[in-house]
C-alpha cells in the first residue's frame, strides 16, 4: 500500500489516474480525499484555462484545387493580402467571439469526436451497467431505456467539466449524445461542422445536449428525433 | 485516407478532418509558442505537409497525434529559421493577446499568464495530458522521453503552477 506522498506525488503528475493502487489509498485515507478534491478542481480549471477559445480566422485550405498550392506565410502575400486578411480576421474573429458562441459550442463538440473513434462503432452490443452507471451517476442523472440502446459511455473531459459521452444505436446508425450541463443554449441549434451533422438542444435547468452524427450516415431528422428521445428518457437526480 | 486520396473525395475527407480537428491543433500551437499569428502560421504549414503527406496516414483515428507531432516540427523549425525571440510573459500580458485579455474571469486569465510562465518543458507535457488527453506513454513517445521523466516534468510543472496560482500548496509533497 502506497503512503500520503507516494499517493499524492502519483495525483500530482496525473490526477485523472484510474490506478488501483491510487484507489486503495484514497479508499482508507482520512486525508487525501479532501486533498485530491481541491487538486482536481485546480486541474478543472487548468483544462478550461488551456480550451480557450481561439478566432479560427483562416479556413482550412491544405490542398488548392490545382494540384495543391501550397499556404502563403504571415508575410508571403504582399501588403493588401495581408490587410485583406486581418479585415477578414476582424470580421471573422468578431463574428466567433462576440456573435455565436454556439458555433465554438459545436466547434468543440466535433473536435471531442476526434479523440474518440471507437465510439462510433456499429453493434447490437449494450454498454455493460456496471460502466453506463458511474458515468451517469456523476452527472447526477439516470437514464430511462426509452433512451434506446447505449453501446459506448465515458465521462469525458469536456471545456472544464466531467460530462457523459454517450452513443445511441439506431437503424440508421450510431448517434452520440453528449450531456453539457455547464453548457446552456437558448434554443435548438442544428450545425454541420467537420463532417458531422448534429444539434445542440436546450434542457431547461440542466444546460444541453450536444446530439450529433457522422455526414452522410443519419439525417438530421434522425438526430432530432434521438436527440428529443434522450432529453425526455433523463432522469435527473440531483 | 487511402480511398480516393488524391481526389475529390479524399480532398473532402481530409478538409473535413482538418476542420474538426483545427480548434485543437490551433490551441496546441498557441500553448507552444505564445503567439497567436505565429500558432496559424504553424498550423497552416502543418496542414500543408500533411496534405503532402497523406499517405503516410493509414488510420484517421491517428491522425491527432501525427498532426500534433507535425505541428512539434513546424513549431521547431519556425523557430531555427527565423531565431524568433522568447516570448516574455509580462510583454504577452502588455500586448494583451487575444487569449489573455479574452478572458472575462480574471483567476482564469490569471492562470492562463501562470501557464506561461512555466517552463516550455513542464508546459507542453501538461498541454498534452489536460488538452489532448494522451497518456503518460503517448506523451513520452512524443517528446522522446521516459514515462518516469514525463511524471516527473508533470509533477514539477502543476507543483509550480498551484504555487505561481497562490493555492495552498502546504501538503504537496517533496521531491
Amino acid at each position: 500500500m502506497i503512503d500520503c506522498t507516494e499517493y499524492r506525488r502519483a495525483l500530482l503528475a496525473d490526477p485523472r489516474s484510474t490506478s488501483p493502487e491510487l484507489a486503495a489509498h484514497l479508499a482508507s485515507c482520512g486525508e487525501c480525499p479532501a486533498y485530491t478534491d481541491r487538486l482536481l478542481r485546480f486541474e478543472a480549471r487548468i483544462e478550461r484555462a488551456l480550451r480557450a477559445d481561439l478566432p479560427m480566422e483562416r479556413p482550412i485550405a491544405p490542398a488548392g484545387g490545382r494540384g495543391g498550392a501550397p499556404l502563403r506565410g504571415r508575410w508571403g502575400g504582399g501588403w493588401l493580402a495581408m490587410a485583406a486578411s486581418v479585415l477578414l480576421a476582424l470580421t471573422v474573429a468578431g463574428g466567433l467571439w462576440l456573435g455565436a458562441p454556439h458555433a465554438t459550442l459545436a466547434a468543440d463538440v466535433v473536435a471531442h469526436m476526434a479523440g474518440e473513434p471507437q465510439a462510433w462503432a456499429r453493434t447490437d452490443v449494450p454498454v455493460p451497467s456496471p460502466q453506463l452507471s458511474p458515468v451517469l451517476e456523476q452527472a447526477h442523472m439516470r437514464l430511462r431505456p426509452e433512451a434506446g440502446m447505449v453501446s459506448y459511455a465515458q465521462s469525458c473531459l469536456f471545456r472544464g467539466h466531467h460530462v457523459p459521452h454517450l452513443v445511441v444505436q439506431t437503424g440508421n446508425g450510431p448517434i452520440t449524445v453528449m450531456v453539457l450541463e455547464h453548457e446552456s443554449v437558448r434554443r435548438e441549434e442544428p450545425f454541420e461542422e467537420g463532417g458531422y451533422r448534429g444539434v445542440i438542444v436546450p434542457v431547461p435547468g440542466h444546460g444541453s445536449l450536444a446530439v450529433l452524427a457522422k455526414d452522410g450516415e443519419t439525417d438530421l431528422t434522425a438526430v432530432e428525433s434521438v436527440a428529443a428521445r434522450v432529453k425526455d428518457a433523463i432522469v435527473w437526480t440531483g | 485516407m487511402n480511398d480516393d486520396v488524391g481526389g475529390n473525395v479524399g480532398r473532402a475527407r481530409f478538409q473535413a478532418l482538418c476542420q474538426a480537428l483545427r480548434p485543437d491543433l490551433l490551441r496546441f500551437a498557441y500553448w507552444l509558442s505564445g503567439d497567436l499569428a505565429l500558432a496559424e502560421d504553424v498550423v497552416q504549414e502543418t496542414m500543408l505537409r500533411a496534405w503532402k503527406a497523406r499517405h503516410s496516414l493509414k488510420d484517421e483515428a491517428a491522425a491527432k497525434p501525427w498532426l500534433l507531432t507535425i505541428i512539434r516540427r513546424e513549431y521547431a523549425r519556425s523557430f531555427e529559421r527565423k531565431r524568433l525571440p522568447t516570448v516574455d510573459v509580462d510583454e504577452l500580458i502588455a500586448r494583451e493577446e487575444p487569449m489573455l485579455a479574452a478572458a472575462q474571469d480574471q483567476e482564469l486569465a490569471e492562470l492562463r499568464a501562470a501557464l506561461f510562465k512555466l517552463p516550455a518543458e513542464y508546459r507542453e507535457p501538461l498541454v498534452l495530458q489536460v488538452l489532448m488527453g494522451y497518456t503518460t506513454a503517448e506523451i513520452a513517445a512524443e517528446l522522446e522521453l521516459s514515462n518516469a521523466a514525463v511524471l516527473t516534468r508533470l509533477f514539477r510543472g502543476r507543483k509550480q503552477l498551484r504555487a505561481l496560482c497562490g493555492e495552498d500548496t502546504s501538503q504537496d509533497p517533496e521531491e
